[in-house]
């Protein structure tokens, strides 16, 4: 029919094959009781609905109303209880390891009945993210276990994660773009550590956690170059937090303004630095800490696709119930031919944002952060041994050994048309699963008219909380960007990116 | 709106836009704490003294005498800045061309009623609710039982005016009911998607007294040729809305910089700026075209008023999602304006009615049915 050798020519024409059926080529490598997990995970995530985030979903909306300080502590020990901050957290730090694209579909359910709430869950895995893509194994450890510690012992430690900046947002998040940006957190070098200077703001649960993952610069001129992450505990002398934001929406999980003042960040708490971690890979500093970004961002991208499809998801079970149950001119909504049209396209649009953020996870299992935990042989041998047997290891992470391994399994090995590719699915997934949580909440905003307005009946909130996703993770203009970097411009050697 | 910018509308425009500028946007913020903060009224007196509580009513009746293109540009300038005292005017211009229409003119001029608020359910066409008030007619007048849903300005009006059916009879009929009155009970104000300044609440009546507007059954005509002439209205109060969010968009992005220059150089940010600022455009088109085929009673006036409406308020709501967009973390929080905006222009996409529904019977319409 075809040989071999003109297959590959065909096949690797744009869009490749490889890039276009990136599910179909994982579905032979994905462990089954990955599919059992999640399953298990799914119906625990709708129990947990059904007992804490619907019953006070609306009450608790309306509460921050009333009085926009308040913070979510009580709800922050229910989700211990339910024991879901450790859920992901990887069995050799101690946690209970489920599989972490699994944490995107549990996540489409709590969206489903709360933006706000998933988050007050889901920003610490923001967090967890952002140190599982470090490489450095060490402080991974220390900061996971004492999250560990907080929900056995019933006082939640959760992490939080500062990137953007008073006149930096976009900038922030792209070694191409930052040099051309005016951050403002530095972090100077002093006997033992750095003096940290500077401010983040937008800083969800900011207000709450224990830990902050964050990014500063050694010197402002040359942000690229002198990107470091640094993790800070919340209480040491020199942080604070400052304005806590009056958003539209998810105003459960609280915005922050973090400032820095002369705050001593200690050498051991330095999370990752390009100039420290040369001795381990051939990449320049900026180049590290692009590969950081391109691999934390594509596991949180997906994640927010996922919230996407979750708000999408409870507007298409709101509008729903109001047409089943609502006579209109003399007969059910649901039985007028116009609105079974727009119902039908509030599903299409949830099952097609449900396959975005799972072809996006695809990449980062067959390609990307993901990659490692998901062979077969590591998934079967995290999941199957003993926790005692992890503690026993626990020694290893502390030495050199396990951030030189993973260094250059993601740094030097891993290549870079395999991370554009999982970048560019990641942000076209968050583009896809935002914009059709938007579009549904507008779609049954209409089907529900004067009903749909009443904050007691929930679509108003859904569609206040729906509008934040557009602009967190990247604005979507940001991500169409990515998307084009990622997945177009390889193809095209004249395409500029970033450029006006 | 420069479309409309006749020497009248030109003078009430620019009264509308200084109004606003004076008394409505240095408290925008604080009124949209309600019902969770203090209702201000200080700015319904002065909107009164100014005339944009009779602005359509005819002078002997107490209003100023002029038509939709006034008040037309008085709610496209007011909701440039705060689309909440618009609803006020619209609503209570809503109960009072019911009222012209019905005849019963003095519901309006009555010494009680003269300057009061009058409430009605802006938000639906009367045919939508399956069941409205009954009314029954005893040798005092009418009384009212049931409950109405939704009533805009209810918790601060001294009148509504509400539809009721009479048991018996086909269709429904208006009523004035007095608020004050013991048969009449008023929930605590429904907190709402937005316009938080423009309060709403459900009624329960039993037995309450209430006087006809105009003829028993007649109520679907009333709201009809009503609805048809606010549609003009409602269009205008989406197309402030969304200038609003523009200019706003605009300024921020003229002194935003993301990327070493000011994001409005940008090609994207400007393709969708550029956006905005074609709806907006065109949205002023629609709202003139429909004030023109109102005021010249052209053939299917009613049918350019509804589509512009439909179109308008609409567009409304994709420009503000935009104009949130362009603004980035600061367009969410309510500091700046723009996700009030953005709230604002999805309330006021149901005014009414349903939107689909309003599509359902504009086709209708077009058909000839």
């Amino acid at each position: 029919m075809i040989s071999c050798r003109e297959m590959q020519g065909l096949i690797q024409r744009f869009p490749s094959f490889e890039n276009s059926f990136i599910g179909l080529e994982y579905a032979p490598r994905l462990p089954g009781a990955m599919v059992r997990e999640t399953r298990e995970l799914v119906a625990y995530a709708r129990k947990f609905n059904e007992k804490v985030v619907r019953p006070n979903s609306l009450a608790l909306d309306r509460l921050t109303h009333e009085n926009p300080g308040y913070l979510p502590h009580d709800l922050m020990k229910t989700i211990a209880d339910w024991g879901l901050y450790t859920m992901w957290v990887p069995k050799i730090f101690g946690g209970k390891g489920k599989n972490l694209p699994s944490a995107a579909a549990f996540m489409e359910e709590l969206s489903s009945a709360c933006v706000g709430i998933a988050n007050v869950m889901g920003v610490t895995y923001l967090g967890l993210t952002s140190l599982l893509t470090s490489f450095n194994m060490r402080l991974t450890s220390r900061v996971l276990r004492d999250v560990i510690e907080g929900e056995r012992s019933g006082r939640p430690r959760l992490i939080d994660f500062a990137i953007t900046e008073p006149i930096a947002g976009t900038d922030a998040e792209d070694m191409d773009l930052v040099d051309r940006g005016r951050v403002i957190t530095r972090a100077e070098k002093v006997n033992g550590g750095y003096l940290v200077n500077g401010r983040k703001v937008f800083i969800s649960m900011g207000h709450v956690s224990e830990w902050t993952v964050f990014y500063a610069y050694t010197d402002l001129k040359k942000p690229s170059q002198t990107m470091i992450g640094l993790v800070v505990k919340n209480s040491a002398r020199g942080f604070s937090v400052g304005r806590h934001e009056d958003k539209m929406g998810q105003r459960v999980c609280p915005a922050s303004e973090i400032i820095f003042e002369d705050c001593f960040i200690p050498d051991d708490q330095v999370l990752i630095d390009g100039e420290r971690i040369r001795k381990f890979t051939r990449k320049t500093p900026a180049e590290v800490m692009m590969r950081h970004i391109d691999l934390l961002a594509s596991s949180s991208k997906a994640g927010v696709c996922a919230i996407g499809t979750g708000v999408a998801r409870g507007a298409l079970e709101d509008a729903l119930k109001f047409a089943s149950t609502t006579e209109v001119r003399g007969r059910l909504l649901i039985n007028h031919q116009w609105a079974q049209g727009m119902l039908a396209e509030m599903y299409k649009n949830v099952v097609l944002g449900r396959l975005a953020y799972q072809e996006a996870n695809y990449a980062n299992c067959s390609r990307g952060v993901y990659d490692m935990l998901q062979m077969k042989p590591v998934f079967y041998y995290l999941k199957l041994m003993p926790p005692s047997y992890f503690r026993m290891l626990e020694p290893m992470l502390n030495g050199d050994l396990a951030t030189w391994a993973m260094s250059k399994m993601y740094l030097d090995l891993k290549k870079q048309e395999n991370i554009d590719c999982c970048a560019g699915m990641s942000a076209l997934a968050k583009v896809a699963g935002t914009d059709i949580g938007m579009k549904n909440c507008q779609l049954a905003m209409d089907l529900m008219g004067e009903a749909g307005l009443r904050q007691a009946n929930g679509m108003e909130k859904r569609l206040r909380d729906a509008k934040l996703l557009q602009i967190y993770e990247g604005s979507n203009q940001m991500n169409r960007l990515i998307t084009f970097k990622g997945l177009i411009a390889p193809s095209v050697p004249q395409a500029r990116v970033f450029e006006q | 709106m420069i479309s409309l910018m006749n020497d009248d509308a030109k003078s009430f425009e620019e009264l509308a836009l200084s109004f606003a500028a004076r008394q409505l946007a240095n408290r925008r913020e604080s009124s949209d704490r309600y019902p969770f903060g203090p209702f201000d009224d200080t700015v319904l007196a002065k909107a009164d003294e100014l005339g944009f509580l009779g602005i359509t009513v005819p002078e002997d009746l107490g209003g100023i005498g002029q038509g939709i293109s006034t008040l037309c540009v008085v709610l496209e300038g007011i909701c440039r800045t705060d689309a909440s005292l618009g609803a006020v005017i619209f609503t209570h211009t809503l109960s009072q061309d019911i009222i012209l229409r019905s005849g019963s003119v003095d519901l309006l001029c009555s010494p009680s009623s003269r300057g009061r608020l009058i409430a009605c359910s802006a938000y639906s066409n009367p045919d939508e609710h399956k069941d409205p008030p009954r009314a029954e007619k005893g040798k005092k007048g009418y009384t009212l039982t049931g409950s109405a849903g939704y009533v805009v300005l209810a918790p601060i009006a001294a009148y509504a005016l509400l539809p009721a059916k009479i048991p018996g009879q086909e269709g429904y009929s208006f009523f004035m009911v007095d608020l004050s009155q013991s048969g009449v009970k008023a929930s605590e104000p429904v907190f709402s998607l937005g316009v938080h300044a423009c309060p709403v609440a459900d009624l329960a009546l039993d037995g309450a007294e209430a006087e006809l507007a105009g003829r028993e059954g007649a109520g679907a005509a009333y709201f009809g040729e009503a609805a048809g002439v606010m549609s003009a209205a409602a269009a205008a109060m989406s197309l402030g809305i969304m200038r609003g969010s523009f200019d706003y968009a605009l300024a921020y992005s003229n002194e935003r910089e993301q990327g070493g220059c000011t994001i409005v150089n940008w090609s994207m940010i400007k393709t969708i700026l550029a956006d905005m600022a074609v709806q907006t455009r065109i949205g002023d088109m629609a709202v003139y075209g429909a004030c023109s085929a109102i005021e010249n009673r052209l053939p299917g006036w009613d049918i350019v008023a509804k589509s512009a409406a439909l179109h308008v308020q609409d567009a409304a709501c994709r420009v503000t999602t935009e104009g949130v967009q362009v603004l980035g973390g600061y367009g969410y929080m309510k500091d700046y304006g723009q996700e009030k905006r953005f709230r604002d222009a999805h309330q006021m996409k149901t005014l009414l009615g349903m939107a689909p529904l309003r599509k359902v019977e504009l086709l209708d319409r077009i058909n000839g049915k």
